[in-house]
């Protein structure tokens, strides 16, 4: 109870300040929106359906807006030593990690729930007879992206780099996840059997155990001094 | 008596700060006790040697120039830090760093708050308190805040209080879970006289003979008010210690800079 407890307390007041800063999802959101503005007027849908493409629009519009919260996840952390606090209690460090990471994964869902709608906005898009596991596949690849985010995140931010070594630390290891995404993505939106996306689904589900597992383990390297 | 002899302390008080161990046949258990603590960073040996040992009750306050490596003790003697060489006790037990289960027994107050600035006094001493696994938080909260004067203030974000209240908060912070070892660090810097009295009030509340408690400062006079203990550091290590019994707090200033230029030299 008292480890659940310590993973609920990192969540709560992670979510907590999010909504009194609202610095994160803001950025997340913008970036969403304007991104879907870009794509709307650079793309000559007369020449190629939107339907084809928004697969891999949406996982990279995701991605790089994601990085702009995941990458700010231990700025509030930094100020005044409260991140110090933390690793001062006896709060084992990987429920530190989950804690992070479960808070991150909810912020990143509304956006990737939001860059959806955006896209279904801007392009018409229709999320074909199965928008649940529309939503499953974009919540499996959130939660790896953002157990991967979290980590690098502590690893970055404890260099002379800061935000600009993020994306070319956790890009590489993004490449399983955004293939399986776009590809389970793109055949849910054209309406194919659900046989034929299952085998992706549980490859990010994989990818985002492994990320989970992984980072919970790795964390306490990172910020242990 | 420092004025007359710049040197370490009489050899009984030497004696009990320098061979501490916690197997030391017919002693009571040592709260804090270190033997050959050291630690490098790189070329930079910021802790060299350190040995000491404190009794519940005890209240030590640490001297020392810019550079002296105070910041660098506390951080070893809360587990923070792993030493590069030695040993820390706390109760008898050794002292890992990384693991957890000590952290409930240390209370840490730094010249940082270690507070969220967003959160307000109350979210910061309630989200501390989960962490540190307290069940009565109902009760302990409001207790703490009133024991450091902040009960009228415990909706107010932390980024609304001035610095001494701050500093309030983050003691009510360190103490919220009743450490029996406390560490403080600077917790006078930048205090008004007025914060500071207050602050002197919380800490003398302290010396209640079953907590030990070790403090860094620059403020000889501030450091001297509370301690039962006083070590000088410089360069890393103690170039004085002892009782605050043998200290005369009228030349006590100019011992402690020949103790500075010493061991500078």
């Amino acid at each position: 109870m008292t480890y659940l407890g310590q993973v609920y307390a990192i969540l709560w007041k992670d979510l907590l300040l999010e909504l009194r800063t609202r610095e994160r999802v803001a950025a997340m959101g913008a970036f969403a929106v304007l991104a879907g503005i870009l794509f709307n007027f650079s793309i000559d849908q007369t020449a190629v359906r939107p339907q084809d493409i928004a697969a891999g629009l949406i996982w990279m519009t995701l991605v790089f807006g994601g990085l702009l919260g995941v990458g700010r996840t231990f700025h509030l952390e930094a100020q005044d030593g409260a991140f110090q606090g933390v690793l001062t209690s006896p709060t084992p460090k990987d429920a530190v990690f989950l804690g992070k990471t479960a808070a991150n994964f909810v912020l990143l869902y509304v956006v990737a729930l939001l860059v959806v709608a955006v896209f279904a906005l801007f392009f018409g898009l229709r999320l074909g007879t199965h928008p649940g596991m529309v939503a499953l596949a974009l919540a499996l690849g959130s939660l790896g992206f953002v157990a991967l985010g979290t980590l690098f995140s502590a690893v970055s931010s404890n260099t002379h780099m800061g935000e600009t070594l993020l994306p070319i630390l956790v890009f590489p290891l993004l490449v399983p996840m955004v293939i399986y995404g776009v590809s389970a993505t793109a055949r849910l939106l054209a309406d194919r059997p659900i046989a034929e996306v299952a085998g992706n689904l549980r490859m990010l589900g994989a990818f985002a155990v492994l990320a989970v597992a992984v980072g919970a383990v790795l964390f306490r390297y990172v910020v242990e001094e | 008596m420092p004025s007359t002899a710049p040197r370490r302390s009489d050899p009984s008080s030497v004696e009990a700060l320098r061979t501490p161990g916690p197997d030391r046949p017919g002693d009571a258990v040592p709260a804090l006790s270190a033997r050959g603590l050291s630690k490098e960073f790189g070329v930079v040996l910021a802790v060299d040697g350190i040995d000491l040992e404190l009794q519940a009750g005890d209240f030590l306050t640490i001297f020392g120039p810019n550079g002296a490596g105070k910041t660098s003790l506390l951080s070893l003697l809360a587990g923070r830090l792993k030493p590069t060489r030695g040993h820390v006790w706390v109760r008898g037990q050794p002292l890992r760093p990384g693991e957890t289960v000590w952290r409930s027994r240390i209370g840490i107050l730094s010249h940082q708050s270690f507070l969220y600035a967003d959160l307000t006094v109350e979210e910061n001493l309630r989200f501390f308190g989960r962490l540190f696994g307290l069940r009565d938080l109902d009760e302990r909260v409001p207790r703490r805040l009133e024991q450091v004067g902040l009960l009228d203030r415990a909706d107010f974000r932390v980024r609304q209080l001035s610095h001494g209240l701050r500093q309030r908060a983050a003691l009510s912070r360190a103490l919220l879970h009743d450490p029996e070892l406390v560490l403080l660090d600077e917790p006078y810097t930048g205090l008004d006289p007025h914060a500071a009295s207050v602050l002197r009030g919380v800490l003398s509340s302290l010396k209640d003979g079953r907590r030990t408690v070790v403090m860094v400062t620059h403020n000889l006079t501030q450091g001297l008010e509370l301690a039962s203990r006083v070590a000088i550091q410089v360069r890393g290590r103690f170039g004085w210690e002892g009782c605050r019994d043998d200290v005369d707090l009228d030349t006590f200033e100019r011992f402690y800079h020949g103790v500075v230029e010493n061991g500078a030299a």
